[in-house]
């Protein structure tokens, strides 16, 4: 049983320290600075929070998604075929991305998170995952003006992203990560999902890990387990009801189970966590666990999303204890 | 509350209105920052915000609006604003919105209530610098619940049926101090539409209830369609809508069933810096007609214009009214 993260971490400390991502970001529109300065400056910042994680004691890390303005922009720009819209709100959050416009034939034209992913597993102390938005939620939350069906517009971005996936495994990402929050909100796309998964991940040598948060599995399980992936993200958090839904086939992959809020300040004690990591153990064997939060942690105060993390690691510690 | 209950305090056909805030000037955001470091008192800033608030009053006059708004020159956060003045709230911290924007997001911590008027001063203030009738500004119970983290109450349920409560008693205070107009925004209303617009519904129920006021809630960004015609349940006379973001695209969702309410037909893209035209607002209105009869439209911008410049604002608010205007003459009003 180890410990991880899903993925985005606060990108500025807690007032009264000086928000440096912040600051950055206004110089550079007042033209006070340079790109390659900011560039710089998100360096930093994720170095600082790829310490953070380790010292509370996570076992396997992300980048923090410092660079990232959303989790969606970020691949579109790098992408062909895109243009980026005006602001829509992502899922259930008063958090907001751009929305991306299919607007030509989407392909992939270099790297878009290899050298992030690279920075990171060199700056830190302990392994480091590399996360990449999957094809199915990129295209639901995206506009498409250019291929008239949401199958071809995923099967298209699927292929897209496979570059990048393959790209990373051979820039050495061990544990390669996608997010895929959307497919609970199409759940009905299931078939045109799998078959998108098969593609994206055709090829690419790296544990697989697809994720999903912010709702239940009912149904998509067992059938989500035929999924070409070793690891999948479960978010007990959103949805407790996963609980009773993961009892109904045996689970046959690691679970990435999110147990701590990371959508609220209050803080799980040890116990909370441990008693959560005992639950998930009657699912699937201790050594498949990887224990986490429900979702990215961005979404909370800096200081809140520390103390989470230490949390984590006491209440898994605990569990640990109990199962030896 | 039923459509014939509603009064009529605006006699003109498609009365212009606006959804809430303003750009704050220059100076004045200047001057928050002076109090936020503790370099200048609340009474300097307080005055500040009233010069600016006599300012929108007197642009929205010069251009002719129908229904005003105080602009909220006072407000940060339209969450934090009312978390700040009631009980069991405390700040938590800063979580981004989006870019390197963030609002300081509300934590409830105890039980939630009000410990007295929220709004009810400035409404007073800005209502007797004009013989226009100004909106009450309130935000909705379901909104405050959605963008505070809640370390309180076991369900969310509770707390927004506490905080509709609240919202409430500071509705009917709006309304004694002569408030015709009540707006109660709640953006974050179709935030879990399949596990909870019930709730929304019921929490609205009870912020209006034996209102007299006209009333009108404001819906921005996400799905609209999938809390359609659900939302036509909400116990307002008015929905006000974004509809220029996305070109009037909503309008076919509207078609079938009827848009039963009033609706506030937002014209204006809030966040782009380039003014519509004209021509542009008389397009949006005429294929609104198509769909909603004129009697029931209210046009107003997109959402809230305090990220526009003061210049944009006031651009794009003499394209709306300008526009509205050659609509009425063309309906003969």
């Amino acid at each position: 049983m180890n410990t991880t993260v899903v993925g985005s971490y606060p990108k500025i400390p807690d007032p009264p320290a000086p928000g440096r991502w912040r600051t950055s970001v206004e110089k550079l529109q007042r033209g006070e600075i340079t790109r390659e300065d900011l560039h710089r400056v998100e360096d930093e910042v994720t170095a600082e929070v790829l310490r953070e994680q380790a010292d509370a004691g996570v076992d396997l890390l992300t980048d923090g998604q410092i660079r990232w303005e959303d989790a969606f922009t970020y691949f579109a720009r790098g992408l062909d075929g895109f243009t980026i819209n005006g602001l829509q709100r992502y899922f259930d959050t008063n958090v907001y991305y751009r929305q991306p416009v299919a607007t030509a034939e989407v392909a992939w034209r270099g790297p878009i998170t290899v050298a992030d992913y690279q920075f990171a597993a060199t700056h830190s102390a302990r392994p480091v995952k590399a996360v990449v938005t999957g094809p199915f939620t990129l295209a639901v939350l995206s506009k498409d003006e250019f291929y008239g069906t949401l199958d071809q517009f995923v099967m298209a971005l699927a292929a897209a992203l496979n570059k990048e996936l393959r790209a990373l495994a051979a820039a050495g990402a061990t544990v390669i990560q996608v997010d895929e929050p959307g497919l609970l909100a199409r759940r009905d796309q299931f078939p045109l999902f799998r078959r998108a998964a098969e593609a994206l991940w055709d090829g690419v040598i790296a544990t697989r890990a697809m994720y999903t948060y912010f709702g239940h599995l009912d149904g998509l399980y067992p059938a989500i387990l035929d999924l070409p992936v070793s690891v999948i993200g479960v978010d007990f958090v959103a949805a407790p009801k996963n609980w009773d839904v993961l009892r109904r086939a045996k689970f046959t992959k690691v679970l990435g189970a999110g147990v701590l809020d990371a959508r609220n300040t209050r803080l799980e004690s040890a116990d909370e966590v441990a008693a959560a990591c005992r639950r998930a153990a009657e699912i699937v064997p201790a050594e498949m666990l990887q224990i986490g939060p429900s979702a990215g942690l961005e979404f909370l105060p800096r200081r809140v999303a520390r103390r989470k993390l230490e949390a984590l690691v006491s209440g898994v510690r605990a569990a640990r204890g109990g199962a030896s | 509350m039923t459509a014939a209950a509603t009064p009529t305090a605006v006699a003109t056909l498609l009365p212009t209105t606006t959804v809430g805030s303003f750009p704050k000037p220059p100076s004045l955001l200047e001057a928050r920052r002076k109090v936020a470091r503790k370099q200048m008192d609340g009474a300097e800033l307080q005055a500040l915000e009233r010069r600016a608030t006599e300012e929108w009053i007197r642009r929205q006059e010069e251009l002719d609006i129908d229904i005003l708004v105080d602009g909220e020159m006072y407000r940060g956060d339209m969450v934090a604003f009312f978390a700040d003045q009631m009980d069991g709230f405390e700040i938590a911290g800063l979580v981004r919105s989006y870019g390197n924007r963030y609002y300081p997001k509300p934590v409830v911590v105890r039980p939630v209530g009000r410990r007295g008027p929220l709004t009810v001063d400035w409404f007073r203030f800005a209502q007797g610098l004009t013989p226009r009738p100004v909106k009450g500004m309130l935000t909705g119970p379901y909104t405050i619940a959605e963008w505070s983290f809640n370390e309180y109450y076991p369900s969310r349920r509770e707390l927004v049926m506490e905080l509709a409560r609240a919202i409430h008693d500071e509705a009917i205070d709006l309304e004694r101090a002569g408030a015709r107009y009540i707006q109660i925004d709640e953006p974050a209303i179709h935030t879990r539409p399949d596990e909870d617009f019930e709730l929304a519904v019921e929490a609205m129920d009870v912020v209006t209830r034996g209102l007299n006021a006209y009333t009108v809630t404001h819906v921005c960004y996400g799905d609209v369609p999938k809390i359609y015609p659900a939302m036509l349940r909400l116990a307002v006379n008015q929905i006000d809508l974004a509809l220029k973001n996305d070109e009037f695209a909503l309008l076919e969702t509207f078609r079938s069933p009827r848009f039963t309410k009033d609706i506030g037909l937002g014209v204006l893209d809030a966040h782009s810096h380039r003014a519509e035209s004209p021509d542009e607002i008389v397009d949006g209105i005429r294929r609104t007609l198509d769909v909603i009869p004129a009697a029931q439209i209210y046009v107003s911008p997109d959402c809230g214009l305090k990220t526009r410049t003061i210049d944009e604002t006031v651009a794009k608010l003499g394209a709306m009214v300008e526009g509205t205007r050659r609509v009425r003459r063309e309906l003969g009003a």
